[in-house]
């Protein structure tokens, strides 16, 4: 009968809804941590240490997210528009600060924890865990790029953009690409980034300012910003799969041997080191290339920040637990066993970090004088209208494409931008 | 010689249909290491794929997420679409020949469509990343399906029997349990496993009124697998996720075969 | 998503002229939650998106909520983005269904045939219909890639053309059987007495072909065609899976999903659903206005 069988169907649904519904029972708060996990597990060792010195106040829990920090953001942004109240910390990329602060999803950081979160902590990456005069967020890692280069091949890099091309090119033989992440997601905005603050410009002015914030872009630099692109999207020295390479392929670009050159963040060593030990001697670095001869380049900046979210049910718990998670020694384990440079400035002196990062000076340095994406609400917005125009590499023109840059970027900071 | 080519394309036809799924099920017993070797069979197969998916809560509560919204959907959807189909066929009305083709229409909406305003709506009403949040929308793809399915298979049921039961003296609620429950029942099951399995596809909507193990179902989970660092995928797990969630769907068009395919073509031709 | 059988042949029995007279009460009762429950969970959600479509609404920007009009629409038609899109939808929809349609229709034909293991052929094309899409999509999307696959070097998925023919060959694998099987029923349904007359008469095969079979068929094959179109105007889980839009694959459906659940932009987003819905209906209503001969002998049955 198509009743009984109604019936019977309720019934076997029920059955695993009251499975489901039992839950352990648990000693003192949980708090859930929402991050990518980092491959060694520091994360989860800094996550038990915090908990036991919390005396059995608050234990944490570790749910990991992606590892693509677009996709880390679609499942955040989610949650909290549904006001989830499981989110209480949250691991941030720093560029979602302004995003997550000015739609009300982030707790601000004030008083005595704001002061213990920002001593001592490089100016970057504290930026970036700040907007319109409030912290946001506490700064726990940081990373930057640097240029990696085969000793063997090329002994002295040059500082620019354009020389190291050259010097690439004219390298006998096959491998001899440059590799940069040129695919179409966030790391190809980076690389933007990066190419127009060395140029001195930026993609937005005002950007903590929703009423004022509008494309900056000044003409003469982003014309050589962009031409970096160009120059190298149609040389013979980039990679085939530009136009779709993330980290992993610039990374596997070194490791494999095919190229000379490679854009990296901090991360690479430990991979040499861990996959490919022979490799470890022929491998040097330096700073990131210089667009305009002589004037300082602006090395990307990336990293977590650590931030509690506003409809937690446990705020005062998750911010304490918040700030021990970012403290100096689980910044410290994250250095050594996962690869993430801290954001604590006297950490860049501390002898197991500079066994960790041989490179720790040039690393500091990096991050101190990275430039930042710009800090508005709307970055996603704008990060996407840049994938859109400038992508892919091999299409970008300097002499024409800025316009219409500028006329998408207005467009995303309005919402107006259909992308 | 022209049976020949008959059998070749016959021969062809089975071949293309299985072979994606065997690459699928190729790739689940390979081991991470082997799964870049190329070969359409593991040298080395091994199930350590699918031990780790069992391992994880995330798979194992996105079936059963899976199951039990599909089973919802399916029972609510049979429920109210029998007793409109017996109408449909057996009743005359005003407004009668509306009803088909405005079921045709709902069925039609993109789901992209529905999802969005559902997830602000959700939003207010605590439905997000629920089962009942996932089950009201999946009605508007599996009423449309019941239906259509139901009133073409009773178009075809032999209703003179009702009439000659109740000529005998039954009365009418008689006539319709010993009567035309047996007779229906054959389509309500075939309507149920057509609907199940549309519940069991979807993905719009999971992807997007979801978030979290409490709702996410299969499919959503599939595309959100957490993946190492190395490869951007885990793609021996999926494909063994991939493998679990194809084995009643391999049952069905065995064991269901001839019901199914009526199912689907009823109304194209008499049952 | 596709719904077998369209409308219905009445049975072949003479008509009854008398059936019990239950009453309108009843009938309502009966078909009124059905009907309720369709208009509540479809009707209602896609007039809120006309509504959110009217207004500026970011969920970024609680503060900035806004009725527009019709500025989001202006500025989804005027997004070169839109267009592209449209183009990619356009491209997936025409030669998917085509080759659907034909490969359906040879599948059908080889199927009637009465070969001996059509059981298992049946069978074994209930596997891509009944299996789900996201699993079709990657099984096609690691044959695509070279890493994996033991077809290909080539990275079928790094460009615009080729990504298209992978999520094509994906669509088509995938709803063909649908197609086949309805065919098939279609072409039972055409006598045998009628192709043996012609057969009689002198007619050659390629004539019996298009003046008695597909004349014969045409009302299911239009009906099949329909479906088959409107589903791939929504073409979403493969493109998803397999490339999320990149390389100009993006589908409408994606836009749609990029605008409401990545940028949580409800009103753009609801714009391009509201278009999207009225592109399918405005499809589907030029179709039946079109074909409306054709349907109507369907639904009146017999000849």
């Amino acid at each position: 009968m198509a009743r009984t069988r109604a019936v019977l169907l309720v019934v076997l649904c029920a059955a695993p809804l009251l499975v489901a519904c039992g839950g352990g029972g648990d000693r003192g708060v949980i708090l859930h941590w929402y991050v990518a996990e980092d491959t060694a597990g520091a994360y989860r060792q800094a996550a038990e240490r915090c908990a036991d010195a919390s005396a059995g106040r608050y234990r944490i829990r570790v749910e990991p997210l992606p590892q693509t920090s677009d996709t880390q953001r679609e499942l955040l942004v989610r949650r909290l528009a549904a006001r989830d109240r499981t989110v209480d910390i949250m691991g941030l990329d720093v560029i979602w600060t302004a995003e997550f602060a000015e739609a009300g999803w982030l707790r601000p950081w004030t008083g005595a924890r704001a002061v213990q979160v920002s001593a001592g902590v490089l100016a970057g990456p504290l930026a970036t865990a700040r907007y319109r005069g409030r912290l946001w967020a506490a700064p726990f890692t940081s990373n930057t790029q640097l240029l990696w280069y085969r000793k063997s091949r090329t002994p002295s890099p040059a500082p620019t953009w354009d020389q190291v091309i050259a010097q690439a090119e004219a390298l006998p033989g096959g491998d001899n690409e440059v590799a940069v992440q040129g695919g179409r997601y966030e790391g190809y905005t980076v690389w933007v980034n990066s190419l127009l603050a060395s140029a001195g410009t930026e993609l937005v002015a005002d950007p903590d300012r929703p009423d004022r914030a509008r494309a900056g872009l000044a003409p003469g630099p982003t014309r050589e910003a962009l031409a970096v692109i160009r120059r190298l999207a149609s040389s013979p020295v980039a990679d085939g799969g530009l136009s779709v390479a993330t980290e992993v392929e610039t990374e596997q670009a070194m490791l494999s041997g095919r190229a000379a050159f490679s854009l990296n963040y901090a991360s690479l060593y430990a991979t040499v080191r861990d996959q490919q030990p022979a490799l470890l001697a022929d491998l040097g670095w330096t700073r990131y290339p210089q667009v305009v001869p002589g004037r300082r380049s602006r090395p990307p900046l990336g990293g977590t920040n650590l931030g509690v979210g506003a409809y937690s049910p446990h705020p005062e718990l998750a911010l304490d637990a918040a700030a021990c998670l970012r403290s100096a020694p689980n910044q410290q384990v994250a250095a050594t066993g996962g690869g993430l440079p801290p954001t604590i400035s006297a950490l860049y002196d501390d002898p197991a970090v500079v066994r960790e990062f041989p490179f720790a000076e040039l690393l500091r340095q990096g991050i101190e004088q990275a430039a930042p994406r710009p800090a508005t609400p709307a970055y996603s917005d704008v990060s996407l209208a840049v994938q859109l125009v400038l992508h892919p590499p091999a299409s970008v023109n300097p002499d024409t494409v800025v316009p219409r840059l500028r006329r998408t970027i207005d467009d995303a900071l309005t919402s107006k931008a259909l992308l | 010689m022209r049976r020949l080519g008959w059998y070749a394309g016959s021969a062809a036809v089975l071949l293309v249909a299985v072979l994606p799924v065997a690459w699928i099920l190729s790739l689940s017993l390979k081991s991470p290491a082997t799964v870049t070797d190329k070969r359409l069979w593991p040298a080395d197969p091994t199930l350590e794929n699918y031990r780790s998916i069992f391992g994880s809560a995330l798979f194992t509560r996105a079936l059963v997420n899976s199951v039990g919204i599909g089973l919802l959907s399916t029972a609510l959807a049979v429920a109210l679409a029998t007793p409109a189909a017996y109408a449909l066929t057996r009743l005359h009305f005003r407004g009668k020949a509306l009803i088909l083709p405005l079921t045709l229409a709902v069925a039609v909406f993109p789901p992209v469509a529905i999802a969005g305003p559902l997830f602000d709506l959700w939003r207010a009403l605590r439905l997000y990343d629920t089962w009942p949040g996932l089950v009201i929308p999946y009605l508007s793809f599996a009423l449309p399906l019941a239906m259509w399915t139901l009133t073409a298979f009773f178009r075809g049921l032999p209703w003179e029997m009702e009439q000659a039961a109740q000529a005998d003296g039954a009365t009418p609620w008689q006539a319709f349990r010993r009567v035309v429950v047996p007779l229906a029942r054959p389509g309500v099951l075939t309507a149920a496993i057509l609907v199940f399995f549309f519940a069991w596809n979807d993905f719009v909507f999971a992807i997007s009124l979801t978030s979290s193990d409490r709702s996410r179902t299969v499919p959503a989970a599939l595309a959100f697998f957490p993946g190492d660092e190395r490869l951007s995928q885990p793609v021996g797990s999926i494909a063994a996720a991939a493998v679990v969630v194809t084995v009643p769907v391999l049952v069905a068009a065995l064991v269901f075969q001839r019901r199914l395919v009526a199912g689907l073509t009823a109304g194209v031709v008499k049952v | 998503m596709s719904i077998g059988g369209a409308t219905v042949f009445v049975p072949r029995r003479p008509r009854r002229k008398r059936r019990p007279q239950a009453g309108h009460r009843t009938a309502w009762l009966l078909t009124a939650p059905a009907v309720i429950v369709m208009l509540a969970v479809a009707a209602y959600p896609v007039g809120y998106a006309v509504w959110l479509s009217l207004h500026r609404y970011d969920l970024r920007f609680p503060e900035q909520r806004g009725f527009v009009g019709l500025g989001n629409y202006a500025a989804v038609l005027t997004a070169s983005v839109f267009w592209t899109d449209l183009g990619a939808t356009v491209v997936i929809t025409v030669v998917a269904v085509t080759a659907e349609m034909v490969l359906g229709f040879a599948i059908a034909l080889i199927l009637r045939r009465g070969l001996a293991g059509r059981r298992a052929v049946r069978a074994a094309l209930l596997l891509p219909y009944g299996i789900i899409t996201v699993v079709a999509a990657f099984a096609w999307q690691y044959a695509a890639t070279p890493d994996l696959s033991f077809l290909s070097d080539r990275a079928w998925l790094g460009e615009r053309w080729s990504s298209f023919a992978v999520v094509i060959a994906t669509e088509v694998w995938k709803s063909t059987p649908f197609v086949a099987l309805l065919l098939l029923a279609g072409l039972t349904a055409v006598p045998d007495e009628l192709m043996e007359t012609a057969e009689i008469d002198g007619a050659g095969a390629w004539q019996r072909f298009t003046r008695v079979l597909l004349p014969g068929i045409r009302p299911v094959l239009l009906v099949v065609l329909l479906y088959r179109t409107l589903d791939s105007i929504r073409v979403f889980d493969t493109v998803f899976i397999q490339t999320r839009g990149a390389n100009g694959t993006e589908t409408l459906s994606l836009l749609a999903y990029n605008q409401l659940a990545v940028r949580l932009n409800l009103g753009l987003g609801s714009a391009v659903s509201v278009l999207l819905f009225a592109l399918t209906a405005a499809l589907a209503l030029s179709y039946v206005w079109v074909f409306r001969a054709d349907l109507r002998e369907l639904s009146r049955g017999g000849r």
